[in-house]
């Protein structure tokens, strides 16, 4: 399998002015009806990626993450490890059955390994 | 690579050199108007130029004040590995600060033990936080190993802690470790 990027993520210190600069600058649509609360935003074009927002904690800058698939998370984090990443987040499966993981690349930059839920069903 | 006014210096010398093979570095000194001793050891990176220096030979050079105040930030700017480490060092101490000063992180250990099947916005609901409060919380219990999912989604917390203290007392261990990973030694004391 390839490993296309995904999805992208804004880890934001104040998510909500996030999701409302966003969704005024650019018409973006942002919901928020799932489990973990997530903000999803929804471009609103089949062209590029959608994305979503992530709370920061206060010593955190406020960044953005890529998210890319992958078939086995847990293989790729181990990759990734010896190439020299550091794993920051173990995989782990999200309520809706999605499994990701994040981890440091070796300059620091953090990104994010995902496989859904719906890899399994059409694996 | 940043530029250094000790290069910009070697270069100028250097150049002089070039037009008059007999320039020597006490006329160098003499036209910065600085001391011999002072300028050799700065030319070998023995000692950094300081600022007022920096201002008075840059002006002598010609240099741009802009150029010169440039030069006189770089110089003083810590190199990049000791950034790194305090930067480091204060992302772990407000790990720690977090773990002990939020009581959020305690509610969701014990909300998690044994298990929960549910996401955070439940979570939320049942303490009394808000989503995004939780989800800041969760994500630092996970980083730091504390709370775990399985493949059926469920939430577990790691270990036992019957109490907030103990809790607080393993979470300070985990940042202690994950610190340490990092080459980073927290100050004793915090559980206190």
């Amino acid at each position: 399998m390839a490993n296309p990027v995904l999805q992208f993520q804004i880890i934001s210190k104040n998510p909500e002015q996030a999701a409302g600069f966003y969704s005024k600058l650019f018409g973006w649509k942002i919901d928020t009806d799932n489990a973990m609360g997530y903000r999803r935003i929804d471009t609103g074009s089949a062209e590029g990626i959608h994305g979503g927002i992530w709370p920061a904690p206060e010593q955190s800058p406020t960044f953005t993450q890529f998210f890319v698939a992958v078939d086995d998370v847990t293989a790729m984090v181990a990759k990734a490890v010896k190439l020299g990443a550091r794993l920051l987040i173990p995989p782990t499966t999200l309520p809706e059955g999605d499994e990701m993981a994040i981890l440091h690349d070796p300059q620091g930059m953090s990104f994010a390994v995902w496989r859904g839920k719906t890899s399994d069903e059409t694996a | 690579m940043r530029a250094r006014f000790r290069e910009r210096l070697q270069n100028e010398f250097d150049q002089r050199r070039t037009r008059n093979a007999h320039y020597s570095l006490r006329a160098f000194a003499a036209m910065l108007g600085a001391d011999h001793s002072s300028l050799s050891q700065i030319l070998r990176g023995r000692r950094s130029a300081p600022a007022a220096k920096i201002r008075d030979w840059g002006k002598r050079l010609g240099l741009d004040p802009e150029e010169t105040v440039a030069y006189i930030a770089t110089e003083h700017m810590p190199p990049e590995e000791v950034a790194s480490r305090d930067s480091q060092l204060r992302h772990w101490t407000a790990e720690a600060a977090a773990i002990l000063m939020e009581p959020t992180h305690w509610e969701l250990f014990r909300l998690c033990a044994p298990e929960w099947r549910g996401g955070s916005r439940d979570m939320a609901m049942r303490i009394g936080q808000t989503v995004d409060q939780v989800n800041v919380a969760l994500t630092r219990l996970l980083r730091l190993g504390l709370v775990e999912t399985d493949v059926d989604g469920a939430w577990r917390s790691v270990r036992s802690a019957t109490t907030q203290k103990e809790f607080r007392r393993l979470a300070l261990q985990r940042v202690r470790a994950k610190a340490a990973e990092s080459r980073i030694q927290l100050p004793r004391g915090l559980e206190k």
